[in-house]
């Protein structure tokens, strides 16, 4: 079998993607910073960092600290504001091919409305990610995420101005019952789930004995999380996006080809990479051939037959 | 400084030495692979690289200082910025020249490179420093570990602008402390007495400062460039103080420089993730003419600031 015969596309719900491979919002900017290293258009699809209404600085530094295989990070959704953004970050997604996903926060579900209506306004947009599980602000973010009645309401009222927009509803694994928030989503009208965020975490100076982030708390990312995602990608998929046949955009701690086909075997039908490009910002594409290989070897003649095919 | 995105990459690079300079302190010699040619000649004093550790291994229990016992027992996942102390670009052949000083994890690790083995690096970050054209006089201030930019730059300025006059400022801890300096010390004299090669091979009249006087000036090396500034005097609009060294030493430096109306460019530290604008771990305070403060980046904005941008804390 040749390398032409083999399928990469995925569909997000009405949306292609030539293959699975996305970036994670907040770890790959607005595309251009990663142009040195890789060509953005072989991606599948591009999440920005989150937007929220008005600018926000972020939070005071350490906004991140290492752990074993992992990282802390609190930085606050420092961002310039949805006005700004397409002044002057729309013109640069422009230029690429890719279909690209503005993730949007806020603190209030207004917020949250006002930042889709403005962005739905821009044909260049394929999509919004609903960021209801940031851990790192006071106001917002995980709030809305643990709520299963407040992920009904705010995915609700988004979904009505998004229109012809993909709407994708990232989940926080920082819930007794994922699943019951992923039902929510998904009644309330989620065109995909993406899953997960990081995961709420301290680490301590031990001579001061004071928390090593200035917000004290931080989410913890990287490999040391993925066997937890690769479950609860694998839970979320079997409980509730598989009947409900809504795609999973997936990730955490993926760094290699075999780390993005567990994902994808689980469950996924797209899949992240977050902290992974802070490493090797050309890891995307690596993968992406990584995966052709392991079709070829196979026998796969279309990705998306890899989705949920776990035993 | 400028805000134009330069152009880098992910190179791999050979270590061709690794020498230690005292116990905890170490040169590390790099020849990259050519098609890093390009970039890296042209690259600046003050831009920096960042190196993947991920791979090393640890060296044995008994080479592990004591301290480091518990620290060397975490994996390391994210790279390590490092400033260049020298670029050698010659003969379609760039060599880059690394001080660091074993002090966690990835430095620790980075202690067993041998001559031959290949190291992963992103490069070259960041915006380095300005050299204005209208300058007749430079002012190094060198703090610890801050040491290494400053003579990448002095290297620089003797080169491409040799009318321009140099001091530099150079404070550490101890005499112990100024390993990064090939030291020379004139028997004739107090042993408190030593050159600093690096400097002196430029004919760069250097200053020492430690906290203990174990050499040069005992006290901080902020209090002998106020000592100078307050003898001299310089001219403002001629001179130009450049800086790297702990936050409070830059923040003191800072100080002096709207003091005495000289402007300075400082070289900031920040945890980084990635090193290249992606992780917005980096984050500065400094001023904006508009909404007050605002957070710029270390790694893609920096680590070069002029001292007076910058919020100090």
């Amino acid at each position: 079998m040749k390398n032409k015969n083999i399928d990469l596309s995925v569909k997000l719900g009405s949306l292609k993607l030539i293959n699975p491979l996305m970036t994670a919002s907040g770890t790959c900017g607005y595309a251009d910073e990663l142009d040195d290293f890789m060509d953005i258009n072989l991606l599948g699809g591009f999440i920005t960092k989150s937007i929220t209404l008005k600018s926000r600085l972020g939070n005071d530094v350490p906004r991140i600290v290492e752990t074993d295989s992992g990282m802390l990070n609190a930085i606050g959704l420092a961002n310039i504001g949805v006005e700004k953004f397409v002044q002057e970050k729309i013109p640069i997604i422009e230029r690429y091919k890719t279909p690209f996903f503005v993730n949007i926060a806020g603190e209030t579900i207004d917020e949250y409305v006002a930042v889709a209506e403005k962005l739905t306004q821009c044909k260049r947009i394929a999509g919004l990610e609903l960021n209801i599980s940031c851990p790192n602000v006071k106001k917002g973010g995980i709030t809305f995420g643990t709520d299963p009645a407040l992920v009904r309401q705010i995915t609700g009222e988004v979904k009505k101005v998004v229109k012809d927009k993909l709407l994708i509803v990232k989940l926080t694994p920082n819930v007794t019952d994922i699943s019951a928030i992923a039902r929510a989503a998904v009644d309330c009208g989620a065109d995909a789930l993406s899953l997960i965020n990081t995961f709420t975490a301290m680490v301590i100076d031990i001579e001061t004995k004071r928390p090593v982030l200035a917000n004290r708390t931080g989410g913890l990312s990287g490999p040391a999380i993925k066997p937890i995602a690769v479950y609860l990608v694998n839970k979320v998929y079997n409980e509730v996006a598989k009947s409900a046949g809504v795609p999973l955009v997936a990730g955490g701690g993926i760094r290699t080809a075999s780390d993005a086909i567990e994902f994808i075997i689980a469950g996924a039908t797209a899949v992240t990479i977050g902290t992974g490009s802070f490493v090797s910002p050309d890891c995307a594409v690596k993968i992406i051939e990584g995966i052709k290989k392991y079709c070829l070897r196979h026998s796969i003649t279309a990705v998306a037959e890899l989705t949920g095919s776990l035993k | 400084m400028s805000t134009l995105p330069s152009k880098k990459g992910i190179f791999t690079a050979s270590v061709l030495q690794n020498r230690g300079l005292g116990d905890k302190f170490f040169r590390l010699s790099l020849e990259l692979e050519k098609k890093a040619n390009t970039l890296f000649s042209s690259a600046s004093a003050g831009q920096f690289v960042e190196i993947d550790v991920s791979q090393l291994a640890l060296p044995t229990e008994k080479l592990i200082p004591e301290k480091l016992w518990d620290s060397s027992q975490r994996n390391v996942l994210l790279r390590r910025p490092f400033s260049f102390a020298d670029i050698d670009s010659s003969n379609d052949c760039t060599i880059v020249e690394i001080l660091y000083c074993v002090l966690g994890p990835a430095t620790l690790r980075m202690k067993t490179l041998k001559t031959g083995d290949a190291v992963n690096l992103i490069g070259p970050l960041g915006n380095g420093f300005a050299i204005p054209e209208d300058k007749k006089s430079v002012i190094l201030v060198a703090g610890g570990m801050g040491a290494p930019p400053l003579i990448h730059l002095a290297k620089v300025l003797k080169k491409q602008h040799q009318d321009m006059t140099i001091t530099a400022f150079v404070g550490a801890k101890t005499k112990n402390d100024l390993a990064f300096f090939d030291i020379k010390t004139d028997k004739l004299k107090k042993k408190t007495d030593i050159t600093l090669q690096e400097f002196a091979k430029h004919n760069i009249k250097t200053c020492i400062s430690t906290d203990d006087g174990s050499a040069g000036f005992k006290g901080f090396v902020t209090e002998s460039l106020k000592n100078r500034l307050g003898e001299n005097k310089p001219a403002g609009e001629e001179t130009i103080i450049y800086a790297c060294g702990p936050e409070a030493m830059l923040s003191a430096t800072a100080v002096l420089s709207s003091e005495f109306r000289i402007p300075c460019q400082v070289s900031l530290e920040r945890r980084m993730a990635c090193g290249i604008g992606l992780c917005q771990s980096c984050a500065v305070k400094c001023r904006d003419k508009t909404s007050g403060t605002l957070y710029k980046l270390c790694c893609k904005d920096g680590p070069v600031f002029w001292s007076d941008e910058v919020v100090w804390e």
